[in-house]
């Protein structure tokens, strides 16, 4: 017997897969994370269902995995605009820190209504994430060095930053926490009337449209599509691939700011030393399994932040450490990775018997 | 040569999904003979000749070889059987030197260690006769003395002239080739098969291909080459099976056929190699380039100070050996590389070191020697290409958005006036799925419809097979007639001396010599791109002291 393998190169990526496969990264991971909670001695089928089941169905975990998802999908887009044109954002959460910082200082020393004063947060948040990655912006689109090294790096020195401020500038007056004050009721999001959802989710949403009729309809969208299927030719047709590099940067260390003003004004309420949320590293793996489109980024935050409320849950109903959480993460990261090679090469597997020497072209089986 | 039937391929029928690549083809080699495999792209040579070395298994029919029926799992079997097949895109590691490259896959263990070794004595040979000790050593020794000497053997009876022991990257495209072949020679391979061996060569490399096939062939092996260039068949061949969408035409004998002949056989109908060039009253001129200097990739200078004209309505050909400077002269005329020095008007306008899209905006269109790289995005849509310089036009964007519908239209406008053929959708259909005719097709449509004032077409029917050539020719006359000037770059002489006004010859980065095709011969012109009278002039510089250098 001999087991054939199968590996041709696809000439082009079926519909069907382009599509699935988020879906099918997603199932594997939780099939083999279920490895990781037999060990633990919990069913999985148990887990599984306090995990999604429970967290969708009551109205707490629904409004937490609203409130996860806010920033989350803020950073997922941080990362997917950048990705059209074939650039690594990996540095959301450096931007996400100095959105925050700025958020923070805003909202501590601007007096003015809420009306405007969110708003000026905002605005602020995303300048100050813009700010943050122009440095490493213009050096991939001026003189290209590679945007994953620097826009990483970049994050190292936000944190310091942000450790620095709130021992120093930022630190509450009256007390010896590095943290800043709390932020005035003015900062602070508030809730949608009636259904309780924080604010900030149409916000997000509005934010996932607009990227989206920018990709797909506008003229600069075709441009950053263009450039980040093949830079050459794009630069053959005239397109500036400095101009396009810069803005795709920016507007994602923008988006990226602004989830650090979401999560501190939504969530935190105040500016601490231990804020290191990750969500602009999570927003990687989003990104991925949205790279198809910003309604998809979406949902791959929403999904991120089913498993993250779910994750406390099962911690605090089932004893599972929440880290499992981190896992699933990183299995879906392989299995895209994983996925990838499926995507571009197509395998046949086969099982063939030996045939008898004595008569060629009749296959027997053993005796 | 004789007259047995050496291999047969018999009723061979294969099909991808949603297509068939062959369709009940037939064919018979003899023993020490050139055959030639000639189809257009797509016409499913390579996927026979991937069945005869085992990559594929047909669907149905039979291989027989020397009288004896094949039946092959992988390229190893056929290797057994005496099948070699030399790929188009080498297969070598660069780092490892020819005879490693060579005998990887296949290697002796190191002297000590080797079973045929007779001398006996004692202790050590016990030790290194040991089954075991010898398994382990047949997988982490290398022998390379005896294989070495062996293929340097192989190499200089062959005429090969290469040194075995240079690693494989200090080698040229020519002399890469010929280690493929050492390497199917080295496993003793009866037939040879060769998958467009002088797409990646020179003239001068092609010839010296030739003359090595024919001396493997007076040795008893037999070559395939699968091309659908109709010089190399006319060249080299003894016979030649002709396909023509997955069915097999029919052999026929090379010296009984011309040309014109076999291109019908290959395209199913007449090709006009006879173009049809009327005189065209040129205008003003539409490119005035002065001085001109760029650098290359590597930051030497590729272009030296060249002066050119060109007027509407007027070809000039530009013939050069590849890597003289025209891939960088061409791209920095159409704005793409910098220059250094120099100016460049097109029609009236300084452009020099203007962004690339001053020149298009002053209608300047550029069909690029590698048009995956350089011509389109291979993984965006039909639609997406089409309109690759002209999505900034008010017809589809009012500066902020744009209009997908009139972009499709237009897609469609392109592809049926160019006659791109495989698609049904312009919208789902990638331009990296399109072959490479059609694909050449689509970009000549997207340069030519708009009108251009100035065309700088770089190898424009490079790769391309004989009914996408002649028509791609018959466009560029018209594109003239229109009252386009046009720079065309080709490595084709025919090319030049079918289309062209005027014949410029360049030769590191200068223009060196101007004529007319109705004045030039194929011998001066060929001698001025090898750098002027060659030897004559290299003594008369030699002679005064090199002092005409000292301008």
């Amino acid at each position: 017997m001999k087991l054939n393998v199968d590996v041709t190169p696809r000439t082009d990526v079926p519909r069907w897969m382009r599509y699935g496969t988020p879906v099918f990264t997603i199932l594997a991971a939780l099939a083999v994370s279920a490895v990781a909670l037999v060990a633990l001695g919990v069913s999985p089928v148990e887990a599984y269902y306090v995990m999604f089941v429970q967290t969708l169905t009551t109205n707490f975990g629904l409004t937490n995995t609203v409130a996860k998802a806010v920033p989350l999908i803020f950073a997922g887009l941080a990362v997917y605009l950048p990705l059209k044109a074939q650039l690594w954002n990996i540095g959301a959460e450096g931007q996400l820190f100095l959105g925050a910082i700025a958020g923070t200082w805003i909202g501590l020393n601007v007096s003015l209504p809420m009306v405007a004063l969110l708003p000026l947060m905002f605005v602020g948040g995303a300048l100050a994430g813009a700010a943050w990655i122009a440095v490493p912006a213009w050096l991939r689109a001026k003189l290209g060095i590679n945007e994953i090294i620097t826009t990483l790096l970049f994050v190292f020195v936000a944190t310091e930053i942000k450790n620095y401020l709130v021992r120093g500038p930022l630190q509450a007056p009256t007390a010896n926490f590095p943290q800043s004050a709390q932020l005035p009721a003015a900062a602070q999001l508030p809730d949608i009337p009636v259904v309780g959802y924080p604010v900030g989710i149409v916000l997000a949403v509005v934010l996932v449209a607009v990227t989206y009729l920018l990709v797909n309809y506008t003229r600069l969208g075709y441009e950053i599509t263009f450039i980040g299927a093949n830079d050459t030719a794009a630069e053959h047709a005239g397109m500036s691939k400095f101009k396009i590099y810069m803005i795709v940067l920016m507007a994602g260390g923008a988006m990226a700011g602004v989830a650090g003003v979401s999560e501190l004004s939504g969530v935190q309420g105040r500016l601490r030393a231990s804020f290191e949320p990750g969500y602009g590293f999570t927003a990687i793996p989003i990104a991925l399994l949205g790279r198809n489109g910003a309604f998809q980024v979406m949902l791959a935050a929403l999904f991120f932040a089913v498993i993250f409320v779910g994750g406390s849950s099962i911690q605090t109903l089932l004893g599972v450490p929440s880290a499992i959480v981190d896992i699933m993460q990183a299995l879906i990261i392989l299995f895209l990775i994983t996925s990838e090679f499926f995507k571009q090469y197509s395998i046949d597997l086969g099982i063939e018997r030996a045939p008898d020497p004595g008569a060629p072209g009749q296959p027997e089986g053993e005796v | 040569m004789s007259n047995d039937e050496f291999v047969q391929l018999k009723d061979i029928t294969k099909t991808f999904p949603g297509v068939v690549a062959n369709d009940d083809v037939s064919m018979s080699l003899r023993r020490g003979e050139i055959h030639g495999l000639l189809g257009e792209n797509g016409a499913g040579k390579s996927t026979l000749m991937k069945i005869l070395y085992g990559l594929y298994s047909a669907d149905e029919g039979e291989i027989w070889l020397d009288g004896e029926r094949l039946d092959m799992e992988s390229p190893q079997d056929a290797i057994d059987a005496g099948i070699g097949m030399v790929h188009q895109h080498f297969k070598l590691i660069p780092r490892l030197s020819v005879s490693e490259n060579i005998v990887l896959g296949m290697r002796e263990p190191a002297a000590a260690f080797r079973a045929d070794r007779d001398d006996d004595r004692g202790v050590l040979s016990a030790l290194t006769g040991n089954s075991v000790v010898r398994g382990l050593a047949s997988r982490f020794t290398l022998g390379l003395d005896e294989p070495q000497a062996e293929i340097q053997q192989l190499a200089d009876d062959y005429g090969f002239d290469l040194d075995v022991t240079t690693p494989v990257w200090e080698l040229g495209v020519g002399e890469r080739q010929r280690v493929e072949i050492l390497k199917a020679l080295y496993r003793d391979v009866d037939l040879l098969i060769l998958d467009e061996p002088t797409a990646v060569l020179t003239p001068t490399q092609a010839q010296r291909l030739c003359d090595t096939l024919r001396k493997l062939t007076d040795e008893g092996l037999t070559v395939i080459i699968i091309t659908h260039k109709l010089d190399e068949i006319t060249d080299v061949t003894d016979r030649v099976t002709v396909l023509r969408d997955g069915q097999d035409v029919g052999t026929v004998e090379t010296s009984e056929h011309t040309s014109d002949d076999f291109a019908r056989m290959m395209v199913g109908r007449d090709v006009l190699f006879q173009l049809e060039k009327e005189g065209v009253a040129t205008g003003d001129a539409v490119l005035d380039v002065s001085d001109l200097r760029a650098d290359g990739d590597r930051g030497i200078e590729a272009v030296s100070g060249v002066d050119l004209t060109i007027d509407s309505g007027e070809i000039v050909g530009l013939a050069g050996v590849s890597g003289n400077g025209q891939k960088e002269l061409a791209e920095a005329l159409v704005g793409v590389r910098e220059t250094t020095d120099g100016t460049i008007a097109v029609t009236g306008e300084d452009v020099t070191n203007a962004p690339p899209r001053s020149f298009i905006d002053n209608g300047v269109s550029f069909v690029p020697e590698d048009r995956h790289e350089d011509g389109c995005a291979g993984t965006l849509s039909i639609m997406h290409n089409a309109v690759m310089k002209a999505y900034t036009d008010t017809e589809f964007s009012d500066g902020l958005k744009l209009d997908y519908e009139a972009m499709e239209a237009y897609a469609e406008t392109l592809v049926e006036a160019f006659d791109v053929r495989g698609i049904n959708d312009v919208r789902d259909i990638n331009a990296g799925e399109l072959s490479g005719g059609n694909l050449q097709k689509l970009i000549l449509a997207r340069e030519m419809l708009r009108e251009p004032d100035l065309l700088v077409a770089n190898q424009p029917t490079r790769g391309v097979d004989v009914g996408a050539i002649e028509f791609i020719r018959e466009r560029l006359l018209e594109q003239r007639r229109a009252g386009t000037g046009i720079l065309l770059l080709s490595e084709d002489l025919d090319e030049l001396f079918d289309l062209s006004d005027r014949i410029l010859v360049i030769y590191e980065g200068e223009f060196v010599y101007e004529t007319t095709p109705e004045a030039a011969t194929r011998r001066r012109i060929g001698l001025e791109m090898n750098g002027g009278q060659g030897a004559e002039q290299s003594a008369k510089v030699a002679a005064d002291g090199g002092q005409s250098d000292a301008r």
